[in-house]
């Protein structure tokens, strides 16, 4: 978009037509005070702070909901202005309690810095004190009206990602936000991803177990991914002596996917749980027993050594690009044998990870949707779920196509429920017939293809008129997906695992045993596990090696049990489901004697006499070079994983070892 | 539950607008109509008559003073508290209503024959003090008046 010359404050400043005021200002560095402002979201101009003074009218003008115009000049600073804003400040505090001392929320709250730059100790008008009541009946999220500010932003936020359970009940003053019917948060629906409480200026909505536990000033931040899903999400750790306090939503400011769920913000409990994996053990007359570390690798380099191509290796696609790498290579070139499968063989095969290509969700103006069935309540691929619903508020035309229910279809602009394969079909020969060029094989391939039905009719409309199109499928019809593509935009096959994408670069598919093989009935002579693998029974294998951040129900059956380091304490990067490299730093020290997967594999290859390096950063970036698509057969793919229930099983050690037990144990309730 | 009645009346109200809950406000009036007040049930009930979240509808619901969320009287009197009223004997004929049914503002006799609540301006200040039972006004009143006037309403 062309950019438009404003002047604020006396400075000139190029904006891009369209742009508030608010964001033209910090553009040029000056910040236009504001209590209701999200950036990305609309302004509403609920909080009347941001008022500014602008040449040639006669009232002053709410920034947030000004957008810039050629030549237009603003004063944020007049005398009136500041008068105004410093009378509405003054009204907020008669309304908010005086406590910054002992509040949570000191040093970054909104209200306290505005207080403080006016200079208003105490209010002037009477102090009113509603003494609604708190909601604290969950571990996760508390709601304290009386801090509340009544900007908006919570209600915003849980609407546009279009959650929707808190609103504004009664009016003026007395206007109180909360759930319907003023119920507790586990009876509203709210999946306690806690959105609300990343928009929160004030102390209103926090973490329900931050009493004391730090504020913004005694933490160290990070920013990491989170490895929980598909969607491997950003995040901000937040730390103190070392241990992880807090974790929040990391993506960038006014993204439609700065967006984490309940898993990524609140599963951390789960790396000082009862059931963490400290020491080595290893099966003595029946039962598990404590060892070192140094007779644990030795074990295990004396078993994978004799068992060389008959051993087997499995892993969860939640790992990381190093650790990959080096599984991969340890198995191959080590332990030279070709029997190594992921969790990835259970939803996609590794070509349409590495043909997928790259994306932006918020810059696509038409997402198409194949097959997926994105769900904050069922927490499969939630961010994405609530990514495409605000990426519909925001403008973005979204084309949902599914055989089956998908709720997401609720946000579609076009919903098309009929097969997908023959859906696809039909929608590139209707953008065939609309002059669109294709692939003279694909050409070939729908022109025995149904006529366009009224939906599809309209999606191709939306694709023909499109800037940019991203197509996302379920990895079954990433090949279909993968044809629309290449008439407009790009395609993705969206994994259900963090990494998966990565994990396919490193290669697994060797023509050894697969995932189906060596989980059951083939027999290995050794078999050495990853991660949290969803194996309910001990496989067929004469020796069980399970390396785990936790005691799963895989590693109760083990020979050799091997601590290794979560997520926040391993150091690495993953390929998210968007073709994004992302960095993993190491947070916390790993507890007790864990070590992350890479150091135990290296351990264990420098025992069996074979050094192994940990690949560096260019050589992965050399490894994971998305490949060029070309057209596809129109096929489908055949998955039988449930979804929620993989999602779960990959996460059991996080969720029974933090407070998110709770939530499953009441969503149980309130389903039953 | 809604009844077969309230479902049609709401369904005429919502098909006037191109979004079904544009009609918010009238089906709330309408479950009130039949029902003399708006439940928890109702608010689940109505908002998803009308495609929205509960949270949603109860959010309209709380916004108007008039649309009842807690159970009232078979009648309402409305006495106004304005100006005029405050200033030509309010305080007498509310307290004298106070007594005589034993209720505060915005309580609910036992036999649940009246329901008492204040109202910001009837429009009635050259008649003032005045009140407003159901659709009824009367103005210029005074304490000795109430008896008879309240006898009417059973």
């Amino acid at each position: 978009m062309a950019d438009v010359k404003v002047t604020i404050d006396g400075r000139e400043i190029e904006a891009p037509e369209g742009t508030n005021l608010i964001d033209a200002a910090q553009m040029g560095g000056i910040h236009i005070p504001n209590l209701c402002y999200l950036k990305g979201m609309k302004g509403i101009g609920a909080c009347r702070l941001c008022l500014v003074d602008v040449e040639g009218m006669k009232a002053p003008m709410i920034a947030c909901n000004t957008k810039v115009k050629e030549g237009m000049k603003v004063n944020t600073k007049t005398p009136a202005i500041l008068e105004t804003r410093k009378f509405i400040i003054d009204l907020v505090l008669s309304m908010h309690p005086l406590d910054c001392m002992t509040c949570t929320k000191a040093g970054v709250c909104n209200l306290q810095e505005y207080a403080y730059e006016f200079e208003i100790k105490e209010s002037n008008f009477t102090r009113k004190k509603f003494g609604h009541p708190v909601d604290a009946g969950n571990p996760f999220i508390k709601r304290d009206p009386d801090y509340c500010v009544l900007c908006g932003r919570c209600v915003r936020v849980c609407k546009e990602q279009g959650t929707n359970v808190l609103d504004f009940m009664g009016r003026g003053v007395g206007a109180k936000v909360t759930t319907a019917i003023d119920k507790p948060l586990q009876e509203s629906g709210c999946t306690f991803c806690g959105s609300c409480l990343d928009a929160c200026p004030v102390n209103s909505i926090i973490e329900a177990d931050r009493w004391r536990k730090g504020r913004e000033w005694d933490y160290q931040s990070t920013n990491s991914a989170c490895l929980l899903c598909g969607n491997g999400c950003d995040v901000t750790v937040s730390t103190r002596d070392g241990r992880v306090a807090k974790v929040n939503a990391g993506g960038k400011e006014g993204s439609v996917a700065d967006y984490i769920c309940a898993y990524g913000r609140f599963g951390f409990d789960c790396i000082e749980s009862d059931s963490r994996l400290t020491v080595p053990m290893k099966r003595v007359e029946g039962g598990l027993k404590e060892t070192t570390w140094e007779d644990a690798v030795g074990i295990a380099a004396d078993v994978l050594g004799r068992a060389g191509k008959d051993a087997g290796f499995l892993s969860t696609a939640s790992i990381t690009n190093e650790e990959a790498i080096v599984l991969k290579n340890f198995a191959t070139k080590v332990v030279k044998s070709n029997n190594l499968d992921t969790t990835l063989s259970l939803y996609s095969d590794e070509d349409s990870m590495r043909l997928s290509g790259t994306g932006d969700l918020d810059a696509a103006d038409v997402i198409i949707l194949a097959g997926l069935n994105p769900s904050q309540r069922k927490r499969v691929l939630p961010a994405l779920d609530a990514a495409l619903r605000r990426r519909v508020q925001r403008g973005g035309k979204l084309v949902v196509i599914n055989s089956g229910d998908a709720r997401i279809a609720e946000a579609a602009t076009v919903s098309i429920r009929a097969d997908e394969v023959s859906s696809i079909k039909s929608l590139i020969k209707a953008l065939v017939d609309k002059g669109l060029k294709a692939d003279k094989g694909i050409t070939e391939a729908v022109s025995g293809a149904e006529a366009a039905s009224a939906e599809i009719a309209k999606a191709a409309e939306l694709i023909a008129a499109a800037k940019e199109v991203l197509v996302l499928s379920s990895p079954a019809l990433f090949n279909a997906a993968n044809n629309l593509a290449l008439m407009k935009g790009k395609a993705i096959a969206v994994p259900l695992e963090s990494n998966a994408r990565g994990v396919a670069f490193a290669g697994f598919e060797n023509g050894g045993l697969g995932y189906a093989d060596m989980a059951s009935n083939a027999a290995t002579k050794a078999l050495f596990v990853m991660g949290e693998v969803p194996v309910k029974a001990r496989p067929k294998t004469d020796f069980l090696i399970v390396a785990s951040s936790h005691l799963s129900g895989l590693a109760k059956e083990a020979d050799l049990v091997l601590p290794s380091a979560t997520f926040f304490e391993t150091t690495g990067t993953i390929l998210d489901y968007l073709g994004r490299m992302k960095s993993l730093p190491r947070i916390v020290e790993p507890q007790g004697e864990a070590k992350d997967n890479v150091q135990i594999l290296m351990a264990v290859a420098s025992e069996m006499g074979q050094k192994m390096k940990r690949p560096t950063e260019s050589e992965i970036k050399k490894a994971m070079k998305p490949g060029r698509p070309s057209a596809r057969p129109f096929d489908r793919k055949s998955y039988s994983v449930n979804e929620q229930d993989l999602v779960e099983s990959i996460n059991a050690a996080v969720i029974n070892g933090s407070r998110l037990l709770w939530l499953k144990e009441t969503e149980k309730g309130v389903s039953a | 539950m809604l009844s077969e009645e309230e479902r049609k009346e709401i369904e005429a109200e919502a098909g006037q607008y191109d979004r079904k809950e544009a009609g918010s406000v009238e089906a709330l009036k309408v479950v009130q109509r039949h029902r003399g007040w708006v439940s928890d049930e109702a608010i689940r009930d109505i908002s998803a008559a009308l495609d929205m979240t509960p949270d949603e509808l109860d959010a309209v619901a709380t916004f108007y003073s008039f649309i009842f969320r807690r159970e009232v009287g078979r009648n309402l009197i409305l006495v106004c508290d304005s100006v005029a009223c405050y200033v030509m004997g309010y305080q007498g004929v509310l307290d004298s209503i106070k007594e005589k049914l034993g209720i505060d503002l915005g309580g609910t006799t036992e036999d649940r024959r009246f329901t008492l609540l204040p109202i910001s301006c009837l429009g009635q200040c050259d008649k003032a003090p005045a009140i407003m039972i159901n659709e009824d006004i009367y103005g210029n009143l005074g304490p000795e008046m109430l008896d008879s006037i309240l006898s009417r309403y059973k």
